[in-house]
Parts: structure tokens; sequence; C-alpha cells
């Protein structure tokens, strides 16, 4: 135990040394770990013109909510020394979190588990890279698993404040609100091998009331923050108009650069769509276990969202820890496994060729954003079948598997 | 004796300040005349700008030497200092980027392909097709449409001096043009008049490097028009070297001859046109070529060379006195400005020192920290009731 302890400590200091290093300031401008509505250089970018009295809401460059601005500016001001402090902190945040959904989740207290977990988290490439760029989407990780552990112990204002922050960060977050509120109700514990039904339907009526509440307290604090409400058309509406056409590792950017703008509103309206329609589905068909509703809703909106970064599949990938019972019934391992590693050496070798040396296109990198959608779309669909063929239970010798 | 020898010493010495003063009450008399007209009067150039119109009329790959003629001359003049808002380049056909050409990208006019003419900063205005006899009597005259952009037109005025190079394949008097059309001598003399008529010139200075290129300048009837030819008439004009990489001919004697010349002088040369034409010669140029300046007033050793091929102007700085009947300025200098310095009369939108003490629009220090507040109190109040 004392091992672990000092393993864990290492690896803290350890990563806490390494966010100093000054060649990783080259992380802030990388497109794959900080997206326009992420990025830390935008940050100081605003907390700078807000310090010089332009109203950062009224220019293109500002797109982080005003709770951040308000943070940021006051309670954690931000610097060289601070903001590794306060990306490790938000990062062990999320760590905790993670092993006490997996602890609530299991009931057993399996330390080595918990460390594993924790660690993992901590060294996940996907994960780690962009808290050294200290991109907000760190913190969205955090708020995201802090949101879930609340939900699995019980405490629902505490989800579900949580969840109110993280919508602010992130607006597809909303779509979080269906599945943390049955995970509320029905509790964490593993239920895939014995599905049944959840009657209770009702009640989440008070829940999402709550939820709602808290969203509107918290901007009506933006709003007496940025002195009105326009700062939601720069950060919510980003989400839902694709303003910024930065070249991201999602799947939006590349289709609205080519876009007639006769056509874009209903694109983006189908796209919009496109996301929110496996909610309610998800809901419904895993309302016996909606913690894995939630992983999976977590895996398509980080596919499927406007400004992804890695660190969406990041979550998406540590989060399959906290399921063990699927790890026999996965189908593709293998291949998703490589094909992340093919995306994840891809994304940032054409995002250079293509914008630093000029000798790729934008088709070269927008491949390889394709090869990534691929690899987080094989990891959700194989980690779906596999929650659901949990609950076939295993084949006895002699007997087939067929579907009716 | 002594005396008077020491009165013609007196007188001796005294001479030259005598003729100085003599000369100076000539000078101060002669001063009172306007100095903009003498500047204007003056036997040197009366032309405040130059330029150039450079045109290769033959298209197809064997017509290299043209296109390599036109982008010679264009080297020069740009060299010499016309801008490329002065020049308006037209070449009927685009060698660089044949797919003939060995060396893609680069037209060269010399043997050894040491000096590269296309190279990345050049600035073709009529290209390919659109090099016409249209286009280039439109362009003279400037009788263009409303969507012909700047870069197309010749915005020449009454001061300009206009230099007008032509190359390609020609006859007695006339050009061929893109091996379907033809201009005449009489197109380009009419062409002038009208650009005289409407002041587009103060001189204009043609040359042309044909065969029978003489021909195409006996018909000008418009004042100050010098022009010069390859060639007379019945008289071919040759080409004067290959290239055995590129495979034809990659430049014309006459304008080699010329550019020749022109790359022993630079913008502050005084260099002359009656030596220029001096140095016309029937055993390099292999025909004879020729000179018209009867149309020109100003004598050819008063002209030089960089009144036309240069982008030299003439600066004479004067000193205009103070003439007293002048207003008081329109703007009163502030007594503010004087004190507070220069960031007050150009107010910038943030300003240069720290403005911590200034509230900015809609925003304020201590909405951030109600913000904080409030969020605070949320988590708190949620954690006090629904914990």
């Amino acid at each position: 135990m004392f091992l672990r302890r000092l393993g864990l400590g290492t690896l803290i200091a350890a990563r806490l040394l390494l966010a100093y290093h000054p060649a990783l300031l080259h992380l802030q401008d990388d497109a794959q770990l900080s997206s326009p509505l992420t990025s830390y250089k935008r940050l100081l970018e605003g907390i700078f013109l807000f310090q010089n009295g332009v109203d950062p809401y009224t220019g293109g460059t500002f797109r982080h909510s005003p709770l951040l601005l308000a943070l940021f500016s006051t309670a954690f001001p931000l610097s060289s020394t601070t903001a590794p402090i306060i990306w490790l902190a938000f990062d062990l945040l999320g760590a905790v979190s993670l092993a006490k959904i997996y602890h609530s989740r299991t009931q057993a207290r399996d330390r080595n588990r918990n460390f594993v977990l924790v660690a993992f988290y901590l060294l996940n490439p996907y994960q780690l890279l962009p808290s050294l760029a200290r991109s907000t989407a760190s913190i969205e990780n955090a708020l995201s698993l802090l949101a879930s552990a609340f939900a699995c112990s019980g405490k629902s204002s505490y989800a579900l404040l949580a969840l109110a922050f993280l919508t602010h960060l992130s607006m597809p977050a909303v779509l979080l609100t269906l599945p943390i509120s049955l995970l509320i109700l029905r509790g964490p514990h593993s239920s895939l091998a014995t599905p049944t039904a959840f009657h209770s339907w009702s009640k989440l009526i008070p829940l999402i009331a709550e939820y709602s509440i808290y969203v509107g307290i918290l901007s009506i604090t933006a709003s007496s923050i940025a002195g009105g409400v326009h700062w939601s058309y720069k950060t919510w509406g980003a989400f839902l108009t694709l303003p910024d056409l930065t070249p991201n590792p999602g799947l939006w950017w590349y289709f609205f650069t080519e876009m007639f703008d006769h056509f874009r509103p209903f694109f983006l309206a189908t796209f919009s769509i496109h996301m929110a329609i496996y909610v309610v589905p998800l809901s419904l068909k895993f309302q016996h276990d909606p913690l894995f509703a939630a992983y999976i809703i977590l895996g398509i909106v980080g596919l499927l969202k406007p400004y992804p970064t890695l660190a969406d599949a990041g979550l998406f990938l540590t989060l399959l820890g906290v399921f063990p019972e699927i790890y026999q019934y996965l189908r593709t391992p293998i291949v998703t496994a490589l094909l992340h590693l093919h995306s994840s050496l891809l994304l940032p070798l054409f995002h250079k060729l293509w914008l630093s040396q000029g000798t790729g296109n934008a088709n070269f990198f927008y491949a390889s954003t394709l090869v990534f959608a691929l690899a987080n779309g094989f990891a959700i669909l194989d980690a779906l079948q596999a929650g659901l063929r949990v609950g076939l239970g295993t084949r006895p010798d002699g007997w087939e598997l067929v579907q009716i | 004796m002594g005396a008077s020898q020491g009165v013609v010493r007196q007188l001796m010495l005294r001479l030259p300040s005598c003729l100085l003063a003599l000369l100076l009450s000539f000078l101060a008399v002669g001063q009172q005349t306007n100095p903009v007209d003498e500047f204007f009067t003056r036997t040197s150039s009366t032309h405040t700008n130059n330029w150039a119109v450079l045109v290769c009329a033959s298209r197809y790959w064997f017509n290299y030497r043209h296109m390599a003629n036109a982008l010679g001359m264009y080297r020069t003049v740009k060299r010499l200092g016309i801008p490329d808002s002065n020049i308006i380049l037209m070449l009927a056909d685009d060698v660089a980027c044949n797919t003939r050409n060995k060396f893609p990208g680069s037209v060269y006019a010399n043997q050894g392909r040491r000096l590269d003419l296309y190279g990345d900063n050049i600035e073709v205005d009529y290209r390919g097709y659109e090099v016409t006899v249209e286009n280039f009597i439109r362009l003279l005259t400037g009788r263009v449409e409303d969507s012909v952009p700047r870069s197309k037109r010749l915005l020449t005025d009454e001061r300009s001096n206009v230099f007008v190079y032509m190359t390609g394949h020609g006859g007695n008097e006339f050009l061929k043009f893109q091996d379907n059309e033809e201009i005449s001598a009489f197109d380009i003399a009419d062409a002038f008049e009208q650009m005289w008529q409407k002041k587009r010139y103060n001189e204009l200075f043609f040359m042309i490097d044909t065969c029978q290129a003489n021909t195409m300048y006996s018909k000008f009837y418009s004042p100050n028009i010098l022009a010069t030819g390859s060639s007379m008439l019945d008289e071919n004009s040759y080409s004067h070297e290959n290239d055995a990489d590129i495979g034809v001919a990659v430049i014309d004697k006459f304008t080699h001859h010329v550019l020749s010349y022109l790359e022993g002088i630079n913008k502050t040369s005084k260099a002359n046109f009656k030596d220029f034409f001096e140095t016309y010669n029937f055993e390099t140029i292999r025909s004879h070529a020729g000179v018209r300046s009867d149309l020109f007033d100003r004598k050819l050793e008063d002209t030089l060379l960089t009144d036309f091929f240069g982008g030299v102007a003439q600066v004479e700085v004067m000193d205009i006195p103070p003439n007293p009947s002048v207003q008081e300025p329109l703007v009163k200098p502030d007594q503010k400005l004087a004190q507070e310095g220069v960031d007050d009369a150009f107010p910038r939108s943030i300003p240069r020192q720290s403005l911590s003490h200034v509230n900015p629009p809609g925003m304020s220090g201590w909405r951030l920290w109600l913000g904080c507040a409030l969020m605070v109190g949320l988590v708190l109040v949620v954690g006090v009731f629904r914990g």
C-alpha cells in the first residue's frame, strides 16, 4: 500500500514537473489538443482584453464562458507558475472522480484497480497532452467525471450542479442530463447482465427542473459578469452556428468550409440533431444501467460535437476501465486500438504537413480526422454491442446465438 | 609711374570681385521670372512620370525569342526605375510554362542561360489571347470598358513619357498579332494621334523589332514622337543566338544590341539618344536599323535614355517665399497636445497606458468578484440545503 502511495505521489510530482518544461509551451498552439473554444491562449487573450477595458465578447477570439473569465481573473490568476498547478488540480479531481465511479459501480475496494485507473487517467496521452497544453477540455472532462461521480454516490444536487457548470463550459453536455438523472435515480451498480425495466420516469422531472434552475442561475451569474447576454451568442452560439472553422479533429469543420451559405442553416440543424437523437434511445435501451448509457452518450457526443479535441476521445477510452464486464465481449479491440494509434500519429503529421510545410493540403488532414472518427466509432459501437451482449449471458456449449 | 602702377594693381585685384558683382546683378535681374515656368521650359525633359507598353505579338514555342525580347525589355525598364504599376506587359503566349520548355518557369535570353527573365516577380498584364489588336488600341487610346482593371489600363497624363516597344513578325507597314490578325502602321499612327489629342503623353518613344520594322513608324504624324526600328523596307530582322538546350532562338539581334547597351547604364546615367543611335551598325545588327526624329522637338543629344527607359523624374527643390496673405493654420495647435504629447491627438482603441482605473464599457472588476461570489454562493447553498 505504501508502494502504491509512493507510486502515486511520484506520478503526480513527475506530472507537475513535466508541466513546467518550456518546450511544452508549443503544445498550446496545437489544434488537436485545444479547439477555438478551449484554447489556453484565447483564455489569456480574453482576460487581457477585459483587464484593458475591452469587452472580450465583442470579437471572435474569446469563446470561453464568463464563469471561466471570472474564475481565472480573480480567484485563480493564471501565470506560467500557477497554470500547471491549476490544471493538475483539475486532473486530480477527474482522477479521484473516476476512482469513485468505479468504486460505486463495483462496490469492491480494489485499491490496485483504483491506482491503475488514476494512473491511466493521468498518463493517457489523449488526456495528458491536452492538460499539458492547458486546454480547458481538461476542465470539462474533470467536471463530467465529477458529475458522474456525484450521481453514482446519489448526491443529486451536486451532480446536477456540476453538470450545470459543465453545460456552461460546453453546451453539448446538456445531452447528458437524461442519463445523469437516470443514474441518480437508478444507481451505478452494474446490471448489464440482468436488465430490468425502469418504472419511475416521472421522478425525472424534478431533477431536470433542478438542473434547469441551476443552469439559469449560472446564466444570470454569467450575464452579470459579462454585463449583458451577448456572451451566449459567442459561447453557446458557437456550438450551434459554427462561426470558427479552425481545423480540429472533428467532423464539422471540413464540411462547413465548403458549404454554401444557402444550405448552412439546414446542415447546422442536421448535424446538431444528429448529435442529439441518440440520447433518448440509448437512455431507454440502457435504462437498467444508466452509467453505461452515460458512457456511450459521452462517446457519441465526443465523436459528433462541433469542436472536439483529443480529450473527448480520451475520456471515452479512460472510462472503459470502469466497465470490465464487457471486455470479454469486445469483438474488435485490436482494430480499435490500431485505428487510434494510426489516427493519433496521422493527425499531427498531416496537420503539420498541410499548415506548416505546405506540402499537403486540407484533404490529408481531413482524411486523418475521418480515421480518428472511425476509431472513435469503432470504440463506441464495440462497447455498445458488448454492453448489450452482456445481457445475453454466456453461451452454453452446443447452443447458437441468433438474432431474430 | 609708381602711383599709376599701384592703381592698376589695385584695379586688377579688384577686377574679379567687380565682375562677380556685375554677374550677380545680372542674375538678380534675371530672377524675376517664375521658377515654375523655368522648370517646364528648360531643355531637359518636361515629363513627371514614365510609362512603358511592352508588346510581344506572336505566339507559339518557336517565337520564344519574341517573348524573351519583351521580357528582357521589361527587366531593363524595371531596373532603371519604372514600377510595375506603370508597365503594361503584353505577352501573346506563355513560353515559361510551355510543355516544351525544358526549364519550366524560366525564360532565358542568352545562350548560356545565365539570367532568368521570368523569375518570380513579374507582372504580365495582358496574357495569351488577351493580346489582340483591339485590346492594344483600346489600351493606348484609353477607351476601355468599365470592367477593365487598373492594372490593364494606360493611365498616362499630359506629363507622361511613354515607351512603346513592339516585337513579333511583321512586314511592310504591318505587324502580325497572334497569327490571325494584323495591326497596320496607320492604326498605330491614328492611335498615337488620339493619344496626343487626349493629352495622354508628353513624349513618346516607339521601338519596334520585326522584319521591315522601319515601315511601321513611317506613318506617324503626331508631335513629340521619337521612333526607331530594327530593319528597313524589304529587309529581315534576324535572331541573335540559339540555346542548344532550349532548342529555339532566344533573342533577336536588334533587341540584344539595345539591351546590351542599356545594361551599361543605370538610373543616374546621362547617356543620351544621339550616342545611343550612333551605336547602330550593320555588322552587329545585320539589318539597317532606323531612327525617326522629325516629329521630336528636342535635340537627341539633350534627350537622356532614362527619359524613356527609366523612371527618373526631374526634381528641383525651390524656396518659395512665404506669402503674407496666407491665412492662419486651419487647425489650432492644441494646448493640451503640447503638454501631453501625441497620444490624445491620435486616440487608440486600447490606450497606451494601463487602464486599471478606467471602467470598461459594461464590464468592471467588481463584476468578476460578484460572479465568483455568486458561483461560490450557489455551491454553498446547494451544499447546505440539498446536500
